[in-house]
């Protein structure tokens, strides 16, 4: 359990790096789309416009509104069995940071300012996801050495 | 009990505590694989007279929750007589047609002007499809044949009053035209103005991906609008195709050739899910609005109009005397260029203001009194997490409420009806109410003063509240969505329940009607 606590850990962290380059590559293409003479307005938006980069918009809101809401959930579950120290702690902190996250990027559709506030709390839920990961992984060889001993 | 037994058995109730309303959740939300939207929602009556009990063929008396047991309400009803079939609420118009058109429906790839080729639909073979002429009054017949819509298709009537068996929503008012089959539409094109048809089947891909035409009712031979013969008419069919904007298939400028000094009539069609603004070099008048003209429009200068998802407008605009050209934007990427041919159209910037429909043009009476309505019924849209048919995000909500827990919105023939359309949403939504005209009558609380304002796709803004009403007085079950296509599919749709009214059809199914 103690792996399977580390590993939802580390893919949170590593499913918000593909959010961020997700969000890069949406607002690079976008731009260069722009340059190229294409003229972006909220009936374009709807379309599902083709350029490159395009895809990166719906990989970071199905991303970040269903798949790492769920594994957060996940993380919390296996947090209850994993005997990590501080683990449930830690796995709710998670959870409660993935919540705010995806509020204040809804909310960044209302207001410009929230959405850079969305783009400092990925560092922080980052690194949130990081640490517990971390602290498992710590716990994991820690009772591995143990459990050999008694074999 | 070991203290390791007992710290399992709480990290098992822990995790119970989280899984089991979470699973409860998504099973409740399940939708069954065919339903008929009779029995979906909570009755809203609006404040007005419920029918007596047997009279409505609705599955239970309220929640919708338990959609696991809708097959059998659905047998429960079926007992009840004395309802008029949807199928049976056809034109009284009999005859040959004055306009018989047919369609062939198919599914590959759409040439666009440019002859670059994108995936999608076609009608005749073309995206847009046949643009259909009527002359108020007439009786028109169009027979569309699937050759080859793997889905199915049906076409929708958009913004024409039609008889409810024909409005073209599959599953609601009929099965979709499965491959080989074909299905006949006919009604009386009673309204003069501009319209537009399209597949109401799968309709979030099928519509963006071009099964849709443009259709115009003229005015009545002898009519006083018709008698205003120097004004020349132009098309301006608003569409996005693999994310290139169009006006009539072509991209860019669009030529229109016209005298200098000519005055013309463009219709403005946008068939995109989301809105676009329209401006235009010189002075413009905003002559019509969804269909209905409007009383006494002044010309506008500096302002763009919004032109929301499904909504049309007659902008007339006058070619310059000097043998240059005038520009009409539909959004910034295109634009149809009036004017003598080979003549050029200065560039023109989008204007930052916005015309307020709400104060344009000239009061007049409204043809029932909206002081006393029968029914007042709120459609409040918000938005929040949850489970849409065991999928996991964030989903659109009426009322408070998920699909299917929508409203069904009941009114008796005859009624005068408010509705209060509000939008908690950080979102814009296009509302379309199939069947019905609906006037303006304030915005957050602003009454409206300008020319009646009819309209059967209005844009609600993040924010707003429009309080709209319209007479029952077209029989039937008709849905009342968002034209944004998508979240219709993401549940922002319900539905406009006459009493005694009944429907055969059901969504999903052996026939996969899929309205949305």
């Amino acid at each position: 359990m103690k792996s399977a606590y580390k590993v939802l850990a580390y893919l949170i962290a590593a499913l918000v790096v593909v959010q961020s380059a997700a969000m890069v590559f949406a607002v690079a293409g976008l731009g260069i789309w722009v340059e190229e003479g294409g003229v972006l307005d909220a009936a374009t938006m709807e379309s599902e416009p083709t350029f490159t980069g395009a895809l990166g918009f719906m990989i970071h809101g199905m991303n970040g509104m269903m798949l790492i809401p769920l594994v957060a959930v996940a993380l919390l579950v296996v947090s209850f069995f994993a005997k990590v120290p501080g683990g449930v702690r830690n796995a709710a902190v998670v959870l409660g940071l993935v919540v705010l996250q995806v509020a204040l990027g809804l909310f960044g559709h209302e207001n410009a300012y929230i959405g850079m506030l969305h783009g400092v709390n990925a560092l922080v839920l980052f690194a949130a996801a990081l640490f517990s990961g971390r602290a498992a992984a710590k716990a994991d060889s820690m009772a591995a050495p143990r459990t050999a001993a008694t074999v | 009990m070991s203290r390791s037994r007992l710290r399992l058995l709480l990290a098992c109730l822990a995790a119970l505590a989280i899984v089991i309303p979470l699973a409860w959740m998504w099973q409740a939300s399940l939708v069954p694989a065919t339903y008929s939207v009779m029995d979906m929602g909570t009755l809203d009556y609006g404040g007005g007279p419920e029918p007596a009990a047997g009279a409505m063929d609705h599955g239970s008396s309220g929640d919708m929750g338990d959609m696991g047991d809708m097959g059998d309400m659905d047998m429960a009803g079926m007992e009840h007589g004395a309802t008029t079939s949807v199928a049976d609420l056809v034109t009284k118009a009999d005859g040959p047609p004055d306009v018989a058109v047919d369609l062939v429906a198919a599914q590959g790839e759409v040439t666009l002007a440019s002859g670059r080729k994108v995936p999608g639909y076609t009608l005749n073979g073309t995206s847009p499809g046949p643009q259909i002429d009527a002359r108020q009054g007439d009786l028109v017949e169009v027979t569309v044949r699937n050759e080859s819509v793997t889905d199915g298709m049906t076409l929708h009537w958009h913004g024409v009053d039609v008889p409810n068996a024909d409005d073209g929503v599959a599953g609601v008012t009929q099965d979709a035209v499965a491959v080989g089959e074909e299905h006949t539409y006919r009604f009386v094109a009673e309204q003069a103005g501009t319209y537009w048809y399209h597949s109401h089947q799968v309709s979030h891909e099928q519509v963006i991906g071009g099964l849709f035409g443009a259709l115009v009712v003229h005015p009545a031979r002898g009519s006083r609008n018709a008698a205003d013969s120097d004004t020349v008419e132009a098309m301006a069919v608003a569409h996005t195709y693999s994310g290139t904007r169009t006006l009539n298939g072509e991209e860019g400028d669009v030529p229109f050739v016209a005298e200098p000094g000519q005055r013309v009539r463009v219709r403005v069609v946008n068939t995109d899910n989301g809105p676009t603004q329209v401006w235009a070099g010189g002075p413009y008048v905003v002559r019509a609005v969804d269909g209905y003209d409007l009383v006494e429009p002044t010309p506008v200068t500096d302002r763009s109009v919004t032109l929301t998802g499904g909504a049309r407008l007659d902008i007339e605009v006058a070619v310059p005397d000097d043998g240059s050209a005038v520009r009409l934007h539909v959004g910034g990427a295109t634009a149809l260029v009036l004017g003598p041919e080979g003549s050029v159209a200065p560039e023109v910037t989008q204007p930052t203001e916005k015309l307020d429909l709400l104060s344009y043009g000239s009061p007049a009476d409204l043809p029932f009194d909206v002081s006393d309505p029968d029914r007042t019924f709120d459609y409040d849209i918000g938005r929040r997490p949850g489970f849409l048919d065991g999928r996991p995000g964030l989903w659109w909500t009426v009322n408070g409420k998920m699909f299917p827990d929508v409203p069904m919105y009941v009114v008796r023939e005859g009624d005068v009806v408010v509705m209060r359309i509000h939008n908690g949403t950080s979102e814009d939504h296009p509302m379309h109410l199939h069947g019905h005209h609906a006037v303006v009558l304030s915005r957050d609380g602003v009454a409206a003063t300008g020319s009646p304002w009819w309209v059967d796709s209005l844009a609600v803004d993040p924010d707003e509240t429009y309080e709209i009403a319209f007479v029952a007085d077209n029989p039937g079950l008709w849905m009342d969505h968002c034209h944004n296509l998508p979240h219709a599919k993401e549940g922002l749709v319900a539905h406009l329940m006459y009493e005694g009214v009944d429907t055969p059809y059901r969504v999903g199914g052996a026939l996969e009607n899929q309205p949305e």
